[in-house]
């Protein structure tokens, strides 16, 4: 049996917003991306994998047990990470983290063990012993983390782990992720709508839009050969994407980043003297391993992902 | 212990504070008590945040001033007791003193409320507003679970509240009576409707509270709503009973949740309510049937509540 199953999955609020639709997906353990644009269904597939949410019809299991049903005894072995703020200012990290972990059913002693050990594990120092109304974004993140590993879980459900987090934040929680999920053999999935991070620590994908499954498979089998150089200039990009329009480039213009399409060697000269001759300020021009957004470009009807946004939420790059 | 310590030191030289150490990751194997475990954590939870135990020091002046002023009274009457048998007058003044078992409800019940307002909206209003709840309910706990023991949690505290003075009263009575045996045979069979009445006054009190709680995450509103709720019933039904509609009125009263305590504790303990009370036609079994219908469906609003609250 896989670790999480659904079939045919639904779930509608009211009869106007269907936020899954038939979803049918089995998912084994490792760390899975569970990737989608906002209001895809990540959240509310989480939900319902813990329990909290009544799907309209179809069924779902969770280490084999039918969350209809065995809410209670799947959450017990389930550390769930929710999306938004969670955490009264009031308490300290080593307050708040002791007291869930006596309500996940660990007896006192062990409590206050298991809490100095994973806040420790995320990297909370003497801090944790203030209260949480002065905490970082970054630190919050870390204490949110912290109270879905202390009953030490079979499965991790993470939401949005790297929200509002700077791009160092980031990559210290995907770090955290990864480790997690490698080193300590927890299963992990990870909800986020930036591929560009989640293709970083996953080692399995489900991408869902609109409710329904775009594709399940190992990352590998996402990865295509063609992928994506990005022109960073301070002005000019419309100019430059013209002009490499001209010269038979595939370009779609993010912003003040231009987007070319590598093929063959052929484009990094062209650019090179694109930019050159219209004399534009170049701030970068790096390589963007991002081949999973063509999975969602070739949805005819879907807006493509944005690529890496630097905070949620970031304006969607037009279709080609 | 003594290398969390040391880490802890040298991170403050080896980079900024929430850097990562590789110390490794243990599994816990030990016991996983579930969800029986859960609910009594959360009601001992409720009853100390009730009393702001565990909390900064600004959540506990209010709970501290009014448990305070809840004993007061008792205090003031040992006090007297004492002064009293010093003149050789101790047992008559006991008989005598305005404040006794009987009467100790109404004398504080007014701080009792005041109480439930303060308090109840620390324990859902919390929660609500700072979207814990997202974290409970991800938890080996149903929702009913998380209301119920809440709800009892502050019940309990409410219980300390009102019994706690009867107690003092009832040690000072004793010890400071000639006749220590006869004084406790005196006063035995008022611990009987003492109980009673402060089991039926800390569940109604409390139960209609935190149902007021529940609904809201700002804390002005829940305690606006809570006074709202223990003073406007009774102010209505004494403007009926003023226009001189006093069938209704006298029925109206029942909605009122101190008057009907009032009434509970005369029956309780045998007194005829004086003529400051206006309710005195109801059958007894109106006050009683009063009460439990508050507390029971006070109680289940809040878990209704809580089943449909979105997370």
């Amino acid at each position: 049996m896989a670790l999480i199953s659904t079939r045919n999955l639904t779930k509608r609020y009211g009869n106007a917003i269907t936020a899954l639709d038939g979803l049918t997906v089995d998912i084994e353990p490792g760390i899975v991306g569970l990737v989608g644009s906002n209001g895809a269904g990540k959240s509310t597939l989480l939900k319902i994998l813990l329990g909290l949410v009544e799907p309209t019809s179809g069924d779902a299991t969770v280490l084999d047990l039918d969350v209809r049903t065995r809410g209670t005894d799947i959450r017990q072995f389930v550390g769930y990470m929710p999306e938004h703020d969670c955490l009264p200012p009031d308490a300290s990290a080593t307050d708040i983290v002791s007291h869930l972990a006596l309500i996940s059913g660990l007896p006192r002693t062990a409590a206050r063990e298991r809490t100095a050990e994973v806040l420790r594990h995320v990297g909370l120092y003497e801090e944790r012993y203030r209260a949480i109304g002065g905490y970082s974004t970054g630190m919050k993140q870390r204490v949110k983390l912290a109270q879905a590993l202390v009953h030490d879980p079979r499965l991790l459900l993470l939401d949005e782990p790297t929200n509002g987090l700077d791009p160092a934040g980031r990559d210290e929680m995907l770090e955290l992720v990864r480790r997690t999920g490698t080193e300590f053999g927890m299963a992990v999935i990870v909800a986020s709508h930036l591929l560009g991070e989640i293709e970083r620590v996953c080692t399995h994908l489900v991408a869902i839009e609109g409710g329904r499954l775009l594709r399940s498979a190992p990352l590998g089998d996402f990865i295509e050969q063609t992928g994506t150089l990005a022109v960073e200039v301070d002005e000019g990009s419309t100019a430059l994407a013209d002009r490499l329009t001209a010269d038979g480039l595939s370009v779609v213009v993010d912003g003040r980043a231009v987007l070319v399409a590598i093929s063959d060697g052929r484009p990094y000269d062209l650019v090179r003297d694109a930019v050159a001759e219209l004399g534009l300020p170049l701030v970068r021009i790096e390589q963007r391993r991002h081949r999973l957004e063509d999975l969602f470009r070739d949805m005819p009807g879907e807006a493509p992902l944005p690529i890496e946004a630097p905070t949620a939420p970031s304006p969607q790059s037009g279709p080609p | 212990m003594t290398d969390a310590g040391t880490t802890a030191g040298s991170s403050v030289t080896a980079g900024p504070t929430g850097s990562i150490y590789d110390i490794g990751y243990r599994r816990y194997e030990g016991p996983r008590l579930g969800r029986g475990h859960a609910i009594q954590s959360l009601f001992w939870h409720s009853l100390r945040s009730t009393f702001g135990i565990g909390r900064g020091g600004r959540a506990k002046i209010a709970p501290v001033i009014l448990v305070g002023l809840a004993l007061l009274p008792a205090i003031a009457i040992v006090g007297a007791l004492t002064m009293a048998a010093q003149f050789g007058v101790g047992s008559r003044f006991a008989t005598n003193a305005p404040i006794r078992y009987d009467t100790y409800f109404s004398t504080i019940s007014t701080i009792v409320v005041l109480f439930c307002a303060a308090q109840a909206p620390e324990l859902f209003g919390r929660d609500q507003r700072h979207g814990v709840l997202a974290l409970y309910f991800a938890r080996a706990l149903r929702r009913s679970d998380y209301a119920l023991a809440r709800v009892a949690g502050f019940v309990a505290a409410l219980l300390i509240i009102e019994l706690a003075p009867q107690v003092l009263l009832f040690f000072g009575r004793v010890l400071l009576s000639p006749d220590i045996l006869g004084a406790i045979g005196d006063d035995l069979p008022s611990i009987g409707p003492v109980l009673a009445q402060a089991i039926l006054s800390a569940a109604l009190l409390g139960g209609l509270s935190m149902a007021v709680a529940a609904f809201t995450p700002r804390r002005a509103y829940a305690t606006a709503g809570i006074i709202a709720l223990f003073t406007i019933p009774n102010i209505v039904a004494g403007t009926v009973l003023g226009l001189g509609s006093s069938l209704i009125g006298t029925w109206l009263l029942l909605l009122s949740p101190t008057s009907v305590l009032d009434g509970t504790n005369s029956i309780l303990f045998g007194t005829a309510l004086g003529s400051d009370f206006f309710f005195i036609d109801l059958p007894n079994i109106a006050y009683i049937a009063a009460a439990l219908a508050g507390i029971v469906g006070s109680i289940a609003i809040t878990v209704r509540r809580f089943a449909r609250i979105a997370t």
